[in-house]
């Protein structure tokens, strides 16, 4: 037994009554009988607080998410929430190991965890989250975007609730296309033909830039290319490849074209992730840049950027015929299958991912919220005026393959595409991909 | 025991009085291997544990996705012999191996054989030496990855400058050149560690003989050739072993430099035990890629040390 928690802190521990307690209380009389009278109800009352655990990697803004965990805690007295601090997302290998650890062990916690969206089929499949029908409806879900859902959605149930999230984007030199009398461009080839004269002109010395690296950045850039061309990597089931067929060829194919015919991205791409391609573009080399959101403050500092006030962002060309795709990230809530205190989990999960937690979210860690609406209020938009971009882009939100066996998809994937994009054999590695695929999850 | 008078008083006789004492009577030879216990349990528990502990899992599909923890005997194995992403990374493994450890060794004593002579400040270049071999790994790659950057690098400056190339190189997302720029950072960071291990080999070869021979005439290479390097040899083979086992599961340049990339040109057997144990979460098949890799280390060590030894019994 532990010596009691001063009574001040009854409400942000757990408290017992000791025997130390019971000794004060009894040696100091009468005194003492008013002071415990004053503390029981607030101890009562946090003793019978049900407790439950959060884990989640560690973003960073102008607060932490300790900090929203303190104040959930505040708001209610029913659920005491515990923080369990996981690595930064920059580590996600190790995040993710974290969390199978824990999950594997089937003892409840954490109750409540965050995860990238690409391990909620995996965590679905193994029986680690709860699907979560029986809290959510139709009314419920229609307020978050449908590319969200649909990563938050295995073998038709939805097992994870959407939080925060984050899309591929084209970022495009707004100074150079007002000077050619241009417009953003919606298809691929027209986005070539506009790098191309940007080039030609002088006036940068890439088009585009993407990262072609053999790494996970290297699947989103396909998903992009691909969905933007009515393709698919796996079929909705997630039980076969769609690889092979011709649409993703298609796309493909212009990544290895966009370096050896059209010219319009040097070589380096191919081994390049996301900071390397961001550096050129924000030093005014290049006249489009396929990255994530965390670009935008960056190309507005002046202490790094050459091109302050010349930038624009928005949806990612398709091709024709198609629709503008965009890679989705990001990290969604996951309920515990194995929780024994499931509606407090519930509870704590439903106000992490209301509007008011998204909003503060949104201003203070910069992440965007999966809730559509958001991006009308009129506070967001004021501090975060770029915000008001992602929605489009946010709209076309498109997730990787939604499969339990992601981590053996993905690495066959940065191994194939790198290959194709290498040896510009795209049919032959295609088929040998798609071979490998089917494999994997079929 | 401080308080036994006897064996205070008759300290020459000991050994004797100790054997007499009363108590829990043990034989004698018991008690070397109590006292080496410890040291067993310890190298047990870190050592042979865990490569056991590998070798079990090696033998079971255990999977931390799929909870499975099935004996599946050879299987794993099996699959490993037909797996084109193992040879390839094998292939890979043992031309690093073999490639930065022969440069390593010739640099190495080429170095070792000028810091060997008199020259002013040598103290100062013998430490200056040791500095990229103290520096960590990981900050050896992000410098590597600058110096051969393909847009801004300064090896493609100079080149260019020089007129070598006539456009700029694309190091790392070549897979013609990517593993070779590999081994050229790895023969940076690890030649001053071969060089100070000769140097050390050299200072032990007596200085009469390098002595004797130029009074007959000797010319400075047959000094090399016919005493020096025979003397050194079994250093040199020493360092060598120590640097192609090292080399051999290089992990830290590729996971840095390049994910395996471009196109699995520059995937060693390391990183793929890694994504295999550490992506996927495949305890099992990911552990039957570290025993084989265990296995090929084991041999090359082996061969190795039995050079050596013959080398030594020839030079001594």
């Amino acid at each position: 037994m532990t010596v009691s928690n001063p009574p001040s802190g009854g409400r942000s521990g757990p408290a017992h009554v000791t025997r130390f307690d019971r000794r004060s209380f009894l040696s100091t009389g009468a005194a003492g009988l008013g002071a415990a009278a004053l503390g029981l109800p607030g101890r009562a009352r946090a003793a019978g607080r049900k407790e439950i655990s959060f884990a989640t990697a560690s973003f960073f803004g102008s607060e932490s998410f300790g900090d929203l965990v303190d104040s959930f805690n505040e708001s209610q007295d029913r659920v005491m929430v515990r923080y369990i601090e996981l690595p930064p997302p920059s580590s996600s290998t190790e995040v993710y190991q974290g969390l199978v650890q824990q999950l594997a062990r089937g003892n409840g916690t954490p109750d409540v965890f965050s995860q990238d969206v690409i391990w909620i089929a995996g965590f679905a499949a193994a029986g680690w989250a709860l699907p979560l029908d029986e809290f959510v409806d139709a009314d419920m879900t229609s307020k978050y975007f449908e590319g969200t859902l649909a990563a938050c959605t295995w073998d038709g149930k939805l097992t994870a609730l959407p939080w925060f999230m984050d899309t591929g984007m084209l970022y495009y030199r707004k100074d150079l296309l007002d000077q050619y009398g241009e417009t953003v461009p919606a298809t691929w080839d027209e986005m070539a033909r506009i790098g191309k004269a940007a080039m030609e002109a002088g006036d940068t010395e890439f088009g585009f830039l993407w990262q072609g690296k053999q790494a996970e950045v290297l699947v989103c850039d396909a998903v992009e290319a691909i969905a933007s061309n009515k393709g698919g990597i796996l079929a909705e089931d997630g039980r076969s490849a769609r690889i092979g067929e011709p649409a993703a060829i298609e796309a493909i194919q212009f990544l290895y074209d966009s370096i050896n015919t059209a010219r319009i991205s040097p070589a380096d791409v191919l081994s390049w992730d996301e900071e390397p391609s961001r550096q050129p573009f924000t030093a005014g080399r290049s006249m489009f840049l396929r990255n994530w959101s965390y670009v935008w403050p960056i190309a507005q500092d002046p202490s790094v950027s050459e091109i302050v006030g010349k930038v624009g962002a928005g949806p990612l060309p398709h091709f024709a015929g198609g629709k503008s795709a965009s890679c989705l990230g990001g990290y969604q809530l996951g309920l515990n299958a194995n929780t024994k205190e499931r509606d407090a989990a519930w509870e704590f999960m439903s106000w992490m991912s209301a509007p008011e937690q998204q909003k503060r979210i949104a201003l203070n860690f910069g992440l965007g919220p999966s809730r559509p609406a958001l991006f009308d209020d009129a506070d967001l938009n004021e501090q975060q005026p770029f915000m008001a971009t992602l929605r489009p882009v946010f709209t076309g939100a498109t997730p990787r393959p939604v499969t339990p066996e992601y981590a053996k998809v993905t690495l066959a994937l940065q191994s194939g595409l790198s290959k194709a994009l290498v040896n510009g054999e795209v049919e032959r590695e295609m088929a040998a991909l798609s071979d490998q695929l089917d494999k994997i999850v079929g | 025991m401080s308080a036994d008078p006897v064996g205070v008083a008759r300290s020459s006789v000991a050994r004797a009085d100790l054997s007499a004492r009363p108590g829990p009577a043990l034989p004698r030879w018991v008690w070397p291997w109590l006292l080496l216990l410890p040291t067993f349990v310890a190298i047990g528990a870190v050592a042979f544990w865990p490569i056991l502990e590998g070798l079990r899992l090696s033998f079971t599909n255990t999977s931390l996705i799929t909870r499975q923890s099935d004996f599946v005997g050879f299987d794993n194995y099996a699959g490993l012999l037909s797996d084109s992403r193992f040879w390839n990374a094998w292939g890979h493994t043992v031309w690093f191996t073999f490639a930065s450890t022969v440069l390593e060794t010739l640099i190495g004593l080429g170095m070792a054989l000028v810091l060997y002579e008199r020259f002013p400040c040598r103290g100062l270049v013998r430490a200056a030496m040791l500095v990229p071999w103290a520096m960590p790994t990981v900050v050896t790659s992000k410098m590597f990855g600058w110096l051969f950057d393909g847009q801004n690098g300064v090896v493609n400056w100079i080149l260019l400058q020089l007129g070598l190339i006539d456009a700029k190189v694309n190091w790392y997302g070549d897979p013609d050149t990517a593993l070779t720029t590999l081994i050229i950072a790895d023969v940076w960071k690890t030649a001053p560690f071969m060089a100070l291990l000769l140097l050390t080999g050299l200072q032990t070869i007596p200085k009469s003989l390098t002595e004797a021979a130029r009074m007959d005439g000797a010319r400075p290479w047959t000094v090399f050739w016919s005493i020096r390097l025979p003397l050194l040899m079994p250093t040199l083979l020493i360092a060598g072993l120590f640097r192609a086992l090292d080399a051999f599961r290089v992990f830290d340049l590729v996971y840095v430099l390049t994910g395996g990339g471009p196109a699995d040109s520059t995937e060693t057997l390391s990183t793929l035990a890694y994504k295999e144990l550490f992506s996927t979460l495949e305890f099992g098949y990911g552990s039957t890629v570290s025993t084989a890799m265990f296995l090929t280390e084991a041999v090359l060590a082996g061969i190795l040390c039995l050079w050596l030894v013959r080398t030594i019994r020839r030079v001594t």
